[in-house]
């Protein structure tokens, strides 16, 4: 049910009383990353890919690219499908069979992030109108969980789009692969009144609250989710805002 | 239909609505005979029903928790409730709104009152035209006190966005899929504090605290029409009646 | 300071008043703010505030008399449902008052299935564990009579203040009747249609709990019923 795990009451007070005074268990500042990788294309097997390290947190994206029937309503559009796996591999809690709430939650904010903000100009990516046009799969694989999963898969989905070979095939006639954006998910928790960046896994389960907000380079938002039962004020939230925008940058500049 | 040259013109949208205008509302209380609470919700063309059972039995027993009543919720859309039939069952989008659902409302249940037991919210939307996790939340919100469920506020919820450019409230259907921006929050009225926020589009810094505005602003009528509905449906009636 | 009415109908998250007021069931306080957490009617006496609620489920209480139906027994007792979120224990040895030897003695010849039980509440643990006892003259397995289920928050109405709804009920209606605190209540009479009126009654009351003047309705109804008989 609750997939951040059990953390004792003693380790939750001190969390929790830690953050009143601005500090965090692992020593860093409020808007602070854990240290950030992204390696590129370790699987050569997919059409791009990439594993991204935040501190101990590791996720793999791969990226495939398909014909596929358009969507009805969308005949000139390219399909966008992202999916997310918390591998029973990557934590106790996770457990294996069909996607839960919080597999498809992580899947389907990476998604708006790449879909609202246009990153992939998927009218590009048609074959024949009505009929054939380019599928792009991203598969987010969670291997090891130590929080803010969803900043790690945001960021690998992205470097494994950035990392797309071009498909050996010829009705594949473009250049490029046509990535014009790179949106950035930031997400910052609440705990004991106090916003941080990257939650630890052990923040995680103390947190009253989370909003990721996704930015794309000029500082505008694409795409936000709160999850969590507890609330933001208005002041809150634009503190986050201000957060996101500015680790967003930082962690952009990764990506190489 | 096909896209239109423009949502607003002269300040007006497609509908007739200034920009910070709601559709018209209409809640109703305790409309279900078997439910412990329930409500019904018209937001122009969505019309969305929420039930509640519950504090009840915990079934699975293990799900029970051995301090705290538990929260659940369902949110689901009938095949009909859109232009093409919907399949049955949940589907991605149903499961996470369900999530949001219940995250948006846990904060203010007097949860702790009821170990062991479960409190369940079915929200089923019968048509749908935009903004119907908001529509839902906002019923789910007065079927819990319909059922007497001990709560710190009445949850309020609404939809705002960006269509051309300029930002409204509560989106329909066409100006969801024309226009650039949608936004669904809820909140806790009576503090400010915001329990849902989801956002798919494009929002500056400056239009993202405009929506802000333009949602606290719309909540506030959606929390008076929810305390409204239900002061009508329990108002003492002196005298004879029938 | 006091925002509402005695008697006036909030909802919850509405302020109820602002001072240092004891606080009961239905409301909650935050700082010097006091408000409703439940549809109901403010009740205001000097320092001390309640809501009473409208709707809600029946939370077992110690001290309470419910009624109660078999649903499952064991080799000491039997579980009961309690028209409420948590079911009942009854011990063997709580229904008969004595030690039993439950090696010796055959239990199910107390009580079965569905089986009618009226029972006091005798112990409720801090996670909602039940334990009844029936040993008390009154309690016990109710043999006849006629079961009925209202609204537990509408309880009190039925009973009436000082007694005086369900004395009418009663004397009017010549039928004995034993009202759980959950809602469920016991109905018994020698004239069938008295028996009837009094549970039209009953339906009638937790329908038109909020209005003013319903023990004469009441009253009226049932004398009606009986004259109209003989």
């Amino acid at each position: 049910m609750n997939m951040y795990g059990i953390v004792s009451s003693v380790k939750r007070d001190y969390i929790a009383d830690l953050a009143r005074q601005g500090k965090r268990v692992d020593t860093r500042m409020l808007d602070q990353f854990r240290e950030v990788s992204v390696e590129s294309g370790p699987i050569k097997s997919a059409q791009g890919s990439a594993r991204v390290k935040i501190g101990k947190t590791q996720v793999l994206a791969g990226v495939k690219l398909e014909h596929a029937e358009p969507f009805s309503d969308r005949p000139d559009n390219g399909v966008l499908i992202v999916n997310a796996e918390l591998l029973p591999l990557a934590s106790p809690t996770f457990e294996p069979g069909r996607p839960d709430e919080n597999a498809i939650e992580l899947a389907r904010v990476v998604d708006r992030g790449i879909r609202e903000s246009e990153a992939i100009d998927l009218e590009k990516l048609v074959i024949k109108s009505g009929e054939d046009v380019w599928a792009v799969f991203i598969d987010i694989y969670a291997l090891d969980h130590d929080g803010n999963l969803i900043d790690a898969s945001a960021l690998a989905a992205i470097a494994a789009l950035l990392n797309v070979k071009l498909p050996e095939d010829e009705a594949w006639t473009l250049p490029e692969f046509p990535l014009q954006k790179k949106p950035v998910a930031v997400t910052v928790a609440k705990i004991n009144g106090k916003l941080m960046v990257d939650p630890r896994l052990d923040e995680e389960s103390v947190m009253d609250a989370r909003i990721t907000m996704t930015t794309i380079e000029d500082g505008s938002i694409c795409a936000m989710q709160k999850g969590g039962i507890g609330y933001f004020s208005r002041e809150e939230l634009e503190q986050a805002y201000e957060l996101a925008r500015a680790k967003a940058a930082e962690l952009r500049a990764k990506l190489g | 239909m096909e896209k239109p040259e423009k949502l607003i013109v002269d300040g007006k949208r497609l509908d007739g609505r200034a920009p910070d205008e709601l559709r018209p509302l209409k809640i109703e209380v305790g409309i279900l005979e078997r439910a412990n609470g329930s409500a019904y919700v018209e937001l122009g063309a969505n019309k969305v029903l929420a039930a509640v059972y519950g504090p009840r039995e915990m079934h699975p027993r293990h799900h029970q928790q051995p301090d705290t009543a538990v929260l659940r919720c369902r949110y689901n859309m009938a095949p009909f409730s859109v232009e093409e039939r919907k399949r049955p069952g949940p589907d991605r989008r149903s499961v996470e709104i369900s999530k949001v659902t219940r995250e948006a409302l846990e904060q203010v249940v007097f949860l702790k009152l009821y170990p062991r037991s479960v409190i369940d919210v079915f929200i089923e939307v019968l048509q749908a035209d935009a903004g119907t996790r908001t529509a839902g939340i906002t019923a789910a919100a007065v079927a819990l006190a319909d059922a007497g469920v001990p709560m710190r506020d009445i949850v309020s919820s609404i939809a705002v966005g960006k269509v051309d450019g300029t930002i409204v409230l509560d989106l329909t259907n066409d100006e969801d899929q024309w226009g650039t921006t949608d936004m669904p929050i809820a909140m806790v009225p009576r503090k400010k504090l915001i329990t849902l926020l989801q956002m798919d589009g494009h929002f500056t810094g400056e239009e993202f605290k405009q929506a802000l505005d333009l949602a606290f602003k719309g909540c506030e009528q959606i929390y008076d029409a929810q305390r409204q509905a239900l002061r009508e449906k329990y108002a003492i009636k002196r005298g004879n009646k029938k | 300071m006091i925002h509402v009415q005695n008697r006036e109908l909030v909802v919850p998250g509405q302020l109820i008043a602002e001072g240092d007021y004891q606080v009961y069931e239905g409301a909650f306080r935050e700082g010097k703010q006091v408000y409703a957490s439940v549809v109901g009617l403010a009740d205001v006496r000097g320092q001390n505030i309640r809501i009473i609620p409208l709707q809600g489920r029946y939370i077992p209480k110690r001290g309470d008399v419910v009624i109660g139906v078999v649903v499952d027994s064991h080799h000491s007792g039997w579980i009961l449902d309690i028209n409420s979120p948590y079911i009942g224990n009854l011990f063997v040895s709580d229904l008969l008052r004595r030690k039993v030897d439950l090696v010796r003695e055959d239990i199910s010849q107390y009580l079965g299935m569905d089986d009618v039980v009226v029972a006091g509440i005798k112990e409720v643990n801090e996670r909602m564990r039940v334990q009844l006892e029936a040993g008390e003259p009154g309690m016990g397995r109710v043999e006849g009579g006629k079961l009925v289920e209202i609204s537990p928050m509408k309880v009190p109405r039925v009973i009436g203040r000082k007694g005086s709804m369900l004395n009418t009920l009663q004397n009017v209606g010549e039928c004995r009747i034993n009202v759980g605190q959950n809602g469920r209540i016991m109905v018994w009479g020698k004239n069938p249609r008295m028996t009837n009126a009094v549970i039209e009654a009953l339906f009638m009351i937790e329908r038109e709990a909020h209005t003013s003047g319903l023990t004469d309705r009441v009253h009226l109804m049932l004398e009606k019923i009986k004259s109209g008989g003989k």
